[in-house]
């Protein structure tokens, strides 16, 4: 196997450090310290703990009989929504807030399009006791008012962000202007496989765990490896933390379900299927933009999903063809939400609903295959964006 | 005229260079035309025109919000380079382009680069690409005879410093503070000793930008520095006074003010 990334932070042609100077020191000062981190035995133990007796690890893998009656295929889910805070982002925010503390800072600030990321940022910041301010687009302040909350009640300050698309991109910025700020005592706690290297790479191995488990559940359950793994994909952490265990099995298919929004040639937010390579936050990778190198607005109504690139790795993954990369509509998320609500028992986010609705057209080609997916998330978030689509029609 | 050029004009002046930052398309297209011209009128030594870009990261709100508006409008490169066919000849001073990676890595280094060449522009920096990413772009620059500004901040280390410098061309940019652009106290102290070590590494100019808004900090930072950077500063004034009466003999006075040496 290749591995990506390189020194340089590439996997392949994507990838690099596109920072202003004043950052270059600081991601230095990350990589020293992530290196020194991996080879202690105590960072290693203290986050397995965590991962543990906090979160809740391991997660469930669990079979879905309902589910994979109706659709004519083997179907489990990886259920990170069981996690505290209520999705696979607080593997990352454990991974990330330990290094901070080994990196002596005072401070923690991060982005969150859906709040799930702040949430679990704000209750790791609590849980140590560091200052948490989180960035959030004014338009998702309104979309997830319950995150909102819940972050405050942690003692995070919520810090609304007006300009461009009032969404995740934006919260991105005004995270990363802070920073460039206030470098020496605060601590950028990015929540998905983006950024500057080395971000894409930590988190990436910090999400690993998703697939390490399934790798390890699904060969006690079945004796074998899946056909597909599928995962929606955002900024993409949830999705490599599922695939990447798997690289090597090569029989394995990864399918990354992005959000098609309206649809495609609509708003949407399908950066690897309607993007072209670029740089955004520091990163290169597919970005949907103009003609000129504008960056275009996102759209999703899953917020979680609502961001105009994606991390870099898939954006290697999509070239050497080790995934392939679909798009799911709004109405067809809700449709997936619905779904699984109604067979399973289970209240998907729905970002992960994406994932969801895709098994339904997978199924199609792949009827007594086996499939994996990866619930990052649950639904409770999301119930208010549910119930005013379902009033609207 | 090359920006070495301008440094060796200005030397044997004993003079310090003046250097105004503008965003192209700001507060419309046409309006950048007689900014530049008045800029030049003014007294300033060098342009630094930006091209707005939607996702400015290294930039306060003044910024931002010009930028942004600029976009509106429709500014682009295509119109940049079209406006500046038309000034040939009248703007004689050097201009240097203000760009983030992304709206030039997506038009093509070589072809813009080439469009640069023909409207005469000196040289350029890109906010976003440190020197580790820079390899590609310096040679394609130097192909152009293009002046590559880098910059070099106060977290930067003197090891690194030596790097930036040697890919530097025209000047380097210190950046005063670390942080965004827009107005800040300086702490003038601090940035005569890392301008001191700079000279050691460097005998390339050394500008200062980033929160230099009044004619104080000017006069400060030309005493211990080969030039300042202003360009919230202007681009305020630019934001309350554009929609008045007398804008351009307004403005022409207010850069003077400034840049008085
Ligand atoms: C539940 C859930 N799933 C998925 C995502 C998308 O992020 P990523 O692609 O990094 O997993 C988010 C982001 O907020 C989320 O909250």
């Amino acid at each position: 196997m290749q591995k990506v990334p390189d020194k340089k932070g590439y996997f392949g042609q994507f990838g690099g450090k596109f920072i202003p100077e004043t950052l270059s020191v600081c991601l230095e000062e990350l990589e020293g310290a992530y290196r020194k981190a991996l080879k202690s035995k105590k960072f290693k133990a203290d986050l397995d703990y965590l991962l543990k007796d906090y979160a809740g690890r391991p997660t469930a893998l669990y079979y879905a009989p309902n589910l994979s009656k109706f659709l004519g295929m083997k179907v489990y889910l990886k259920r990170e929504d069981l996690l505290h805070t209520g999705a696979h982002k607080i593997n990352n925010s454990l991974g990330q807030i330990l290094l901070a503390k080994f990196m002596g800072k005072e401070r923690i600030i991060a982005e969150t399009g859906a709040g799930q990321h702040g949430v679990s940022v704000a209750t790791v910041a609590r849980l140590f006791g560091l200052d948490c301010d989180v960035y959030m687009g004014s338009e998702d302040i309104e979309r997830q008012k319950m995150n909102v909350f819940r972050m405050k009640v942690l003692g995070a300050r919520v810090i609304p962000v007006e300009s461009g698309s009032k969404t995740l991109k934006d919260a991105c910025n005004d995270a990363i202007r802070d920073w460039v700020t206030n470098v020496k005592n605060t601590y950028y706690l990015i929540g998905s496989v983006v950024g500057p290297h080395p971000y894409p790479l930590i988190v990436r191995d910090f999400q690993s765990v998703i697939g390490k488990e399934t790798k390890r559940q699904i060969l006690k359950k079945e004796k074998k490896l899946p056909d597909y793994l599928v995962a929606c994909v955002g900024g993409g952490s949830n999705s490599i933390g599922l695939f990447h265990p798997f690289f090597d099995d090569r029989k394995v298919k990864f399918i990354g379900v992005e959000a098609a929004g309206y649809g495609f040639k609509k708003a949407n937010a399908a950066s690897l299927i309607e993007g072209e390579v670029g740089v955004l936050h520091g990163a290169k990778s597919y970005v949907l933009q103009d003609k000129f190198g504008q960056i275009k607005n996102a759209h999703s109504v899953a917020p979680g999903l609502d961001y105009p690139a994606v991390g870099p790795e898939h954006a290697f993954y999509k070239s050497i063809k080790r995934a392939s990369y679909v798009g799911v509509e709004d109405k067809e998320a809700i449709e997936g939400f619905n779904l699984l609500s109604q067979l399973e028992g289970v209240i998907p986010a729905l970002e992960s609903a994406h994932a969801i609705f895709y098994l339904k057209k997978l199924a199609k080609k792949a009827k007594g295959k086996m499939a994996v997916v990866c619930l990052s998330g649950r639904g409770d978030k999301d119930l208010e964006i549910v119930q005013a689509h379902t009033k609207k029609r | 005229m090359r920006i070495q050029d301008k440094f060796e004009q200005l030397k044997k002046k004993r003079k310090k260079a003046f250097i105004a930052y503008v965003p192209f398309g700001y507060p419309s297209c046409s309006h950048t035309k007689d900014i530049l011209l008045t800029l030049q009128e003014a007294g300033v030594d060098i342009i630094e025109l930006g091209i707005p870009f939607s996702d400015p990261l290294a930039d306060g709100p003044i910024i931002q919000d010009a930028t942004s508006l600029a976009l509106k409008h429709g500014a682009n490169p295509d119109k940049l380079f079209s406006l500046l066919e038309d000034l040939k000849g009248s703007l004689r001073i050097p201009l240097v382009i203000m760009t983030y990676y992304n709206p030039l890595l997506h038009y093509g280094m070589e072809r813009f680069f080439s469009k640069m060449k023909k409207v005469n522009i000196s040289g350029l920096m890109v906010v976003d690409l440190p020197i580790e990413e820079s390899k590609l772009y310096t040679k394609c620059a130097a192909k152009y005879d293009l002046e590559t500004v880098f910059f070099i901040t106060p977290t930067t280390g003197l090891a690194r410093a030596k790097k930036i410098a040697k890919a530097s061309k025209g000047f380097i940019y210190y950046v005063s503070v670390t942080g965004i652009t827009g107005p800040k106290d300086l702490g003038y102290a601090a940035l005569k000793k890392d301008i001191r070590k700079l000279k050691e590494i460097s005998r390339l100019p050394i500008c200062v930008g980033f929160g230099i808004h009044t004619p104080k900090q000017v006069d400060q930072i030309l005493k211990i520095s080969d030039g300042a950077i202003v360009g919230s500063g202007i681009v305020k004034f630019i934001a309350d006074h554009f929609r008045q009466d007398r804008f351009l003999p307004r403005f022409k006075n207010f850069v003077s003010s400034l840049c008085i040496k």
